[in-house]
């Protein structure tokens, strides 16, 4: 990684004992758009705001909820072409684990490998460190699992979260919210309650994105006809 | 600073750095190991709604049937499956492969993967060996340009054909190809057709057996028929048991060695109370 001209690493210790880039890095996510997660009993759900910089973007083209693998599927807050290099990689990863070991990877091995490489971008010569927060939300035989995954490469399973802008309110709301035995259905009504909170403007089906895994063990992002079906029910 | 030569990865393909050392020690006789084939008979054909791809189940060890019922129909994506011929590690290998690279393309393209796709990942991979990698496949699926079946030999050469077989049953299977396939089979036609020449195959090749295996594609869906027809059950030893009655094995030769008895006597000490 880095050419032999830069192959001391740019992110150093500050006398204080902290890694002044890597808080950095947590600054690009907390200004980037608000996405959440929430576990629900039965699945897991994310949604995230889909704030275009024109009305002249073609919103169909751009998809901010990815999925790792049939049952993984991953949200960013900061910097979006930093989280496509993750995603490749991640996927590429879990490829690799089923060729290795003929099973589908579990949700903690794709979440470790994952944080492994953000943790190597800030060890490396001449890289800097990843501007995104991920959350990555998963289906496999432990059941439903939700986890974070900061710039420093450290990773904590949440029960429901929030990145981004509004990530304060958010949280709050959530932890007033959030109950144990939350059925799916409910989870995705929460979110997007949540989202409305510090949403600015009118909330619809073109500027959020939600997706969303059950028991089926399929990852799969709604559409916004399925989108404005929930909303409804909000409202 | 001067900068040291780079070690640069590997890029894959046949290594020739072992070749000469290779000539050199068979020559002096060494025998190199030998690897499991298929001797196989897969067959694949284009019919009205898709492609149907059948093959044998028997995989064998020089002589020796190692695999009864083996899998010769191997998954690429949901909508392409392909039939391998060869040495089984390496179609095993190389499918498996593929298929992983076809389900990291997907979700960079977000569509279907399309054959033509699977095809060249294949003969790129292939070539790059040299004919080393000895696998003889029959590639066959459909996507959005419609029904596709192809031939990939071990070097790495492609055919796209309506009708296609491979492995050493080949030709009893395309006997039958060739004297009863028309355009626009339908699907039981297709099915029949396909089992036939498995089937020749099965009977008329010895490195063929055992089971028949049978994938049919179409638009939206695919059926893995594992043992579609099964036309060598196997008779089981009886559950009755045997009985081996004196005289109905040949005595060739009799050594009685009698068991001498060795009694010691030991002095005791009278029994405390």
């Amino acid at each position: 990684m880095g050419d032999s001209q830069y192959s001391f690493s740019l992110t150093t210790f500050s006398p204080s004992g902290k890694l002044v880039q890597i808080e950095h890095a947590l600054m690009a996510v907390g200004s980037g758009q608000t996405s959440l997660g929430i576990k629900a009993a039965n699945g897991v759900v994310i949604a995230t705001e889909k704030k275009l910089p024109s009305i002249l973007v073609d919103e169909a083209s751009v998809q901010k909820i990815q999925l790792m693998t049939p049952n993984i599927g991953v949200v960013y807050s900061g910097m979006g072409p930093d989280s496509r290099v993750l995603v490749r990689k991640s996927r590429k990863q879990a490829q690799q684990y089923y060729r290795l070991y003929k099973e589908t990877i579990p949700v903690t091995q794709l979440v470790r490998e994952t944080a492994t490489v953000m943790q190597e971008f800030t060890q490396s010569g001449g890289v800097r460190p990843f501007g995104v927060s991920l959350l990555i939300a998963g289906f496999d035989d432990s059941g439903p699992q939700l986890y974070q995954v900061d710039p420093s490469g450290s990773y904590f399973s949440w029960k429901a979260s929030a990145m981004g802008k509004n990530v304060s309110n958010a949280k709050t709301f959530l932890e007033k919210r959030y109950t144990e035995d939350m059925e799916l259905d409910d989870a995705v009504h929460t979110a997007l309650l949540t989202l409305k909170e510090g949403f600015e403007g009118q909330i619809s089906s073109k500027n959020i994105e939600i997706g969303l895994i059950s028991t089926d063990r399929k990852f799969r992002v709604l559409t916004p006809a399925e989108i404005d079906d929930y909303l409804a029910e909000v409202e | 600073m001067e900068k040291a030569r780079v070690d640069l990865p590997p890029k894959g393909g046949f290594s020739f750095d072992l070749c000469r050392r290779n000539e050199m020690l068979t020559k002096k006789g060494l025998q190199l190991p030998g690897f499991r084939k298929t001797g196989t008979t897969i067959v694949g054909l284009i019919f009205e709604d898709g492609v149907i791809l059948g093959a044998d189940t028997r995989a064998t060890e020089g002589p020796i049937v190692a695999d009864k019922n083996c899998e010769k129909i191997h998954y690429m994506a949901p909508n392409i499956y392909c039939c391998g011929a060869g040495t089984a590690a390496d179609t095993e290998a190389v499918t498996d492969m593929v298929s992983s690279q076809l389900q990291l393309h997907r979700y960079a393209t977000r569509r279907e993967s399309r054959v033509i796709t699977a095809l060249t990942l294949l003969k790129s991979h292939l070539f790059s060996y040299q004919g080393h990698v000895s696998a003889a496949l029959v590639l066959g699926g459909v996507d959005i340009t419609g029904p596709h079946l192809h031939t990939v030999y071990p070097h790495g050469s492609t055919d796209t054909l309506p009708f296609a077989t491979m492995g050493s049953g080949s030709l009893a299977a395309m006997a039958v190809f060739e004297s009863k396939y028309k355009e626009g089979l339908t699907r039981e036609d297709g099915i029949q057709l396909v089992g036939e020449a498995i089937c020749s195959g099965i009977f008329n090749d010895l490195g063929s057996g055992s089971n028949v295996d049978v994938c049919v594609i179409t638009k939206g869906k695919t059926d893995y028929l594992r043992n579609h027809q099964l036309p060598n059950p196997r008779t089981y030893i009886s559950s009755r048991g045997y009985s081996f009655d004196r005289g109905h094995t040949e005595v060739l030769s009799t050594k009685i060695t009698p068991l001498k008895l060795k009694a010691e006597v030991v002095e005791n000490d009278a029994m405390e109370e």
